[in-house]
């Protein structure tokens, strides 16, 4: 997927290139010695060879270096010429590095990889960056200057000063500025540019800002390090603030987690009172349905994997209900009025479930692919967003209000309440207990299941998964009041917020520990929960 | 008369005999494998246990072991650590085992380490782990910290030109002491004590938010910083999705990771983690004729071609043929012949070289830096120029500096104090 | 009529069981120490510590069943106690390594010594004196259980809500000390342990007198139960069980009643955990975790809740059927082991011994009022009962014509 997309880059680039105004065009043929060196030798001469090349100025040696830096970049080893190649079933096929021609194919035995490492793919976006300031598309234009802010190379002054005055997109010249305020600080220009620099810095006001302006205090004297201190104060003040924020957020994504979780057992523990050790199972069973789901796209529809996730909800929630169903009419229904033996039962049906997933598909983790609208992070001021968190608060309050509904104004939902409430008058108004019991318990392994889906995005899947959620399940619906779903939603949210306002300052570990006696010591103020049920059905 | 209670246990005893192998009689010798099939940790230790059967069936192939046929005993210790004990105990007294293969947390060897000592069989202990042990039934043919951890580090201080350093572990013994060895070594290396961060989350850590974001600040304080990672088993994929996510690259924090090998990765999308490093003695991805062997024998054995290989796997492939040729140099499995032959004993690794078996018990072995790949391999970027030398007590610590550990005789001590001149560590 | 069958059922069930624990506790050690090698009547070291390993589950079983099964607060937390008695022991052992450990340090443990640990803690003095840690075995889940118990049945938590507490309880603990800077030896816990009371660790009489130790430790605190289980104070936990709020009104402070025997069995777990870490040679925080508390629940529930025998033959036979399977069907026991807690639920709700008993309980009332039938004109005081075995207790109908202080019902 990756690679496909590196591809359309690599060309939209180098097509943008070509139709550049020429810096320094020249003949390809010229070039291509300085190319075929890249394949000689070690790390550090070809680090010395990409400097050459970057010393033409010629924009044409940007897709080798693209190419480079993603390892698409091999020699053959008959001849010593360089290509690019793209992989086509078993053998390669080369692509001129300088044309961007196809040149025919070759096998994989006759090919070398030209090997790259983190410093070399460093120096590479630095030059590309240097390279792509000037380029049309104004994506591609906004990725050089963030390179070049990185690089903090004060030879890319120059580049850059002719590179804002050609700019017409703003936030891309902003970038570039502070991009050259980051090159103006590590030069050794003179203080009125720097002070300059550090008032840029100051208003980009981000951690980046911060760490630079740092290395100004503390190499710099008399008004150059007042400024810089000064800006500094200010930044620390914003992103303090901003800190308090991303920590909210932290805690609700930690707690919408522990919600999606916990609320298929607030339905079987909570309103059916059946203690169900093998809740996390129905969750794992979930995340494996998710597994196989891509397993199949992968191997026949490919195309389909960004919705991978929207075909595997229904079916885990069917697959895991039905298990749900299945357990419920086998065992369950024979245990009504006695649920520590529930716990028993479901115990031993948990460690079966997790024997045969792991007889099934094996011990080890499976991988469950991140769709490319599930991966990344995007900023609002200071604070980073992972989309894949983002997600999965929004899913959890739509399963969470899905439910209600379902609760609140199905027949289904009614007769549920019934039978929850009082099960001999429901019976008596001709409601079938049974088929509500295995309906109502299925709902509940049913979204686990879903819940599955979600949690396999973040976590591993393997016959462990349900292990790790069961205990901080039951601590949420407990701690929430059983039977009261309103009450998983703010338990589940206070103990995500309280973790992670505790983390930073006592650890994970501590932090954890510390919520645990905050349950413990909350219980006996509220032997009940938060939301205590009032009235007959709390002694029953 | 016996009581009903003794007859019982004696009958459970007479059964697992039965079905450990007995009927197979005395013309077999008998192979423990003490892996956890399940629990927590079956997630890794399977695959030790299936590499082991086949090892075994080729060995088998090639006409066995001084004329017998070895015979496998599996047992499942369920990743409960005084099981292990137990059922070593089982392996040797009951089932009567010439040697076992097995163990991978710290916490299973030591519960095991006396039961060995006691009954006076073999253990082979194919994972890497925190050293500070030496032990005359041992060997340790995984990696000591001076085989993985410091020319990891050395790399990314040469190399990569890191200042800054996040050491980031699960709680437990191994990254504990890890982490104490290299934080003596970075600040004989002139590394400032607030340049160095370190970090510990328990096992199963899955909500890795905070950690990322701290460790992207303090990765923001101007210098370079890299990540030495001790995170263990499960709780890596959820921090590597995170890292993912937050968009750490490998170009401005790269992560070096010693409990990260192929099978972590398979549960992976890496395309997000290229570049990323790992530190091992083996990788699947190494270029020689006997790793492509191996390889296909394993993926004929398991029969899918998707499954990848490691290094603990490679561990038990030394470890096993190490055991085998010093059995055939001893003429026998009785344990002590097999302790002292098996001392200089050096088998073909399948990284193109050979290691051998040191008087400290543990082996020499290449360290191999790789960066993660698109695929979920590695490619080696660097290498050791030649085999490193397991040792058993680091110099880095303060309690260790002193000694030694060397089990031929006249020494035969696992831990003799240089200073002293004593057997028996560092006290009175 | 009926409480003096069932005074005698109560009679010979303990006779036989302790019949049964004085032969155990005898001839296995003589099997052991006695009988050469070879002979059939020779007990392998392997079956003894395995047997004395039991034997502590076996006691940690009791004290579960003594406080859920007659007192019906359903624990899932008690694994705490035994491995806090079992840290209180191993510290003990820790200390008597002295220059023995690898690093030969007088004082320090190992672990400490390779953390860079400079002195020892505070909280690990005195654990070189025995009778310092066979205090400490008593005290220290005494004092948790009791101070736990205080809050939690003041303010009258009952129900799961009390059990999920217990467990909040030990899933705590079980991080804290999975922390290094606790400094209990974090993941790796205390191990390698030289000797006790001067005796070599390793020895065959060594394991043989702990196995009897522990087998001595099991009917003490067998007799201690039954003793407490067959007083008044007995028939009004067991009231509190059935009916807690109705207790409460008849004026028993529930709680006192409450806290007393959660403290004890918190104390008796302690004793177990003691004995059981000298046989297996470690203790770590796995014994912490919540799924060991959830285990223990099953063996008396197989044994049979609220029979004090029934938990100790649960807990022997769980653990038999599981050291079996893992090493007779390594890659599928715990099909078995599941199948079996299902199985037991559904089939034997009272759990074997409490099967058993119902069904001689109703065989001998048939065979009472038979006799009186055929003696005298005078009907029986009860209507006779078809036996009920296994195969026809539905599950659904609850046996509610059985006394219930013979078979109990679950208490919420």
């Amino acid at each position: 997927m990756s690679l496909m997309r590196s591809f359309l880059l690599l060309f939209s680039l180098a097509a943008s290139l070509l139709a550049a105004p020429a810096l320094a065009q020249s003949d390809p043929e010229t070039l291509r010695p300085l190319i075929n060196e890249l394949a000689n030798g070690k790390y550090s001469e070809t680090e010395k060879q990409i400097g050459a090349l970057v010393a033409t100025g010629d924009p044409q040696v940007a897709p080798a270096l693209e190419a480079l830096s993603d390892g698409d970049l091999y020699v053959r080893k008959a001849d010593g010429e360089v290509f690019i190649i793209k992989k086509a079933g078993k053998a390669y096929a080369l692509i001129d590095p300088l044309t961007l021609e196809t040149a025919g194919e070759a096998a994989k035995r006759e090919m070398d990889k030209i090997k790259v490492n983190n410093k070399l793919r460093r120096v590479i976006r630095s030059a590309l960056g240097s390279l792509t300031l000037m380029a049309p598309d104004p994506t591609v234009r906004m990725a050089a200057a963030e390179a070049v802010f990185k690089a903090k190379d004060p030879d890319s002054i120059e580049a850059l000063d002719a590179a804002i005055a050609a700019e017409a997109d703003d936030g891309v010249r902003k970038k570039m500025e502070e991009a050259r305020a980051a090159a103006v600080l590590n030069s050794d220009m003179d203080e009125a540019a720097k002070l300059q620099a550090v008032s840029t810095l100051g208003t980009m006001g981000n951690r980046d800002a911060l760490s630079l302006l740092i290395a100004v205090q503390s190499s710099s004297e008399g008004a150059l390090r007042d400024a810089a201190t000064s800006e500094i104060t200010k930044i620390e003040k914003s992103i303090a603030a901003w800190d308090a924020a991303q920590n909210i957020w932290y805690g609700l994504s930690l707690g919408s987690v522990l919600l999606l979780a916990a609320i298929g057992l607030a339905i079987t523990f909570g309103v059916m009172g059946v203690i169900n050790m093998a809740h996390g199972e129905m969750v794992m069973i979930g995340a494996y349905v998710t597994f196989v789901v891509q397993e199949f796209i992968r191997s026949s529809a490919p195309g389909l994997f960004e919705y991978s996730l929207f075909i595997a909800l229904p079916l885990a929630f069917l697959t895991s209900g039905l298990v749900g169903v299945a357990i419920e009419r086998g065992v369950i229904r024979w245990l009504y009025g006695r649920p520590l033996e529930t716990l028993l039962a479901t115990w031993g049906i948990s460690l079966v479930l997790q024997q045969a997933v792991r007889s099934i598909f094996g011990p080890t983790n499976r991988e469950v692919g991140n769709p490319d609208w599930m991966s990344g992070a995007f900023e609002i001021g200071q604070m980073t967003i992972t989309y894949n968190r983002m997600w999965i608060i929004v899913f959890a309050m739509l399963v969470f209000a899905g439910l209600m509904l379902v609760l609140k104004k199905t027949p289904f939902g009614l007769y549920t309440r019934a039978v929850t409430q009082n099960r001999r008058m429901a019976a008596s108004m001709g409601i079938r207990t049974p088929w509500i019991d295995a309906f109502t318990f299925g709902l509940g392994s049913g979204i686990a299941g879903i819940a599955g889906v979600a949690l396999s995005q973040i976590d591993n899947v393997s016959p462990n998964l349900g292990q790790g959620y069961i205990i901080d399940s039951f601590m949420v619906v407990v701690f929430g009041g059983v039977g009261n779903l309103w009450g998983t939603l703010v338990g589940a949210m206070t103990l995500g917020v309280v973790n992670k306002f505790l983390e930073p300052y006592a650890g994970a570990v501590l932090g954890k520990i510390f919520v645990l006696v905050f349950i413990i010591l909350f219980i006996q103020k509220r032997p009940r929960g938060l939301f205590a049920l009032k009235g007959r059905a709390v002694e029953a | 008369m016996k009581s009903a209670f003794t007859k019982l246990a004696l009958a459970g005893l007479m059964a697992s005999t039965m079905i450990g192998g007995a009927s197979a009689q005395e013309d077999t010798i008998k192979v423990g494998i003490l892996h956890s099939l399940s629990g927590t940790m079956a997630i890794s230790e399977t695959t030790l246990k299936d590499a082991m059967l086949m090892l075994i069936e080729e060995q088998n192939k090639k006409g066995g072991l001084l004329g017998k046929k070895l015979e496998a005993v599996v047992v499942d210790p369920a990743s409960d650590w005084p099981l292990f004990a137990e059922k070593a105990r089982e392996l040797i007294e009951v089932n009567g085992v010439d040697a076992v293969f097995g163990c991978w947390t710290s916490v299973s060897r030591k519960s095991v380490l006396p039961v060995f000592e006691e009954l006076n069989s073999l253990l082979f202990y194919p994972v890497q782990y925190e050293g500070e042990e030496s032990q005359r039934n041992v060997f340790y043919t995984g990696a000591a910290p001076n085989q993985q951890a410091i020319p990891a580090v050395d790399y990314l201080m040469n190399e990569e030109g890191v200042e800054r350093w996040v050491l980031a572990g699960t709680d437990y013994v191994y990254p504990r002491t890890t982490n104490k060895i290299l934080e003596a070594y970075l600040k004989s290396k002139g590394v400032a004590e607030e340049d160095i961060m370190i970090n510990y989350t328990p096992f199963g850590h899955s909500d890795w938010q905070t950690i990322v974001s701290d460790i992207k600040t303090f990765g923001s304080a101007g210098k370079k910083t890299a990540v030495v990672s001790t995170i263990n088993g499960d709780a890596n994929v959820p921090f590597y999705k995170e890292l993912g996510n937050a968009g750490i690259k490998a170009e401005d924090i790269p992560v070096v990771a010693f409990s990260v090998g192929e099978e972590e990765l398979a549960g992976l999308d890496t395309a997000p983690l290229v570049g990323h490093l790992a530190a091992w003695n083996y990788f699947q991805s190494a270029d020689t004729d006997a790793n492509a062997e191996f390889i296909e024998a394993w993926h004929a054995y398991i029969g899918d071609d998707k499954r990848v290989t490691n290094d603990p796997m490679e561990a038990h492939f030394i470890g096993f043929n190490m055991w085998v040729e010093a059995v055939k140099k001893a003429g026998s499995t009785d344990p002590d012949a097999v302790i002292d032959a098996i001392v200089g004993v050096s088998v073909p690794n399948l990284t193109g070289g050979y290691s051998a078996m040191m008087p400290n018990h543990h082996i020499t072995k290449p360290v191999l830096i790789g960066e993660i790949q698109e695929d979920g391999q590695f490619e080696t970027v660097w290498e050791t120029s030649g085999l490193v030398v397991g040792d058993a007590w680091s110099d880095y610590l303060d309690g260790s500096k002193d000694l030694i550990s060397d089990w031929r005789a006249p020494l035969s001590c696992g831990n003799f104090n240089t200073a002293t001149g004593k057997c028996g560590g560092s006290g009175s | 009529m009926m409480s003096s069958f069932l005074f005698r059922a109560m009679d010979a069930r303990a006779g036989i069981f302790l019949a049964i624990m004085a032969a155990v506790i005898v001839l296995v050690p003589a099997g052991n120490l006695l009988m050469p090698e070879g002979s059939t009547f020779h007990v392998p070291n392997y079956a003894v510590t395995l047997m004395g390993k039991y034997l502590t589950y076996a006691l940690l079983a009791l004290a579960v069943d003594l406080v859920w099964g007659y007192c019906g607060i359903l624990s899932l937390g008690h694994a705490a106690f035994f491995a806090l008695g079992g840290y209180a022991m191993g510290m003990y052992l820790m200390r008597q390594i002295g220059t023995r450990g690898v690093y030969g340090d007088p004082i320090l443990p190992d672990f400490m010594v390779f953390l860079n640990w400079g002195e020892l803690p505070w909280y690990w003095y005195g654990f070189d004196m025995f009778w310092f840690a066979a205090l400490m075995v008593l005290l220290v889940p005494g004092v948790l259980a009791f101070v736990f118990g205080w809050f939690a049945f003041r303010s009258r938590v009952t129900g799961v809500y009390l059990s999920i507490i217990t467990q909040a309880l030990t899933y705590a603990l079980l991080l804290a000390f999975f922390r290094n800077d606790m400094g209990f030896g974090g993941n790796n816990g205390l191990t390698d342990f030289k000797d006790i009371l001067g005796f070599d660790i390793q020895a065959d009489t060594t394991r043989a007198g702990l196995f009897a130790a522990s087998g001595l430790a099991l009917v003490v605190c067998f007799l201690i139960c039954r003793a407490i289980t067959r007083s008044k104070l007995g028939k009004v936990l067991v009231a509190v069980r059935d009916a807690e709020s109705r207790t409460r009104f008849l004026g028993y402070r529930v709680e006192h009643y409450k806290l007393f025997v959660w403290t004890l069995s918190a104390m008796m777990a302690g004793i177990a955990g003691a004995l059981y870490v000298p046989q297996v040679g470690i203790i770590n925080p796995g014994e912490f975790a919540p799924a060991n508390s959830i285990e223990v629940v099953i063996w008396v529930a197989v044994g049979g809740r609220g029979t004090l025998v029934g938990a100790v033959l649960g807990a022997v036979l769980v653990n038999f059927a599981k050291t079996w399977f893992t090493a007779a069907l390594p890659d599928i026991w715990l099909f078995a082991l599941g199948g079996l807690f299902v199985v037991v639920t559904l089939f034997l709700p009272k759990g074997i011994v409490g099967t058993l008993s119902q069904g001689w309980t109703a065989l001998r009332q048939r065979k009472v009022s038979e006799d009186f039938e055929a003696g005298s004109d005078q009907p029986p005081s009860q209507a006779p009962q078809s036996p009920a075995s296994p195969a026809n207790v539905s599950p659904k109908k609850s046996a509610s014509t059985v006394p219930a202080d013979a078979d109990p019902q679950p208490a919420e």
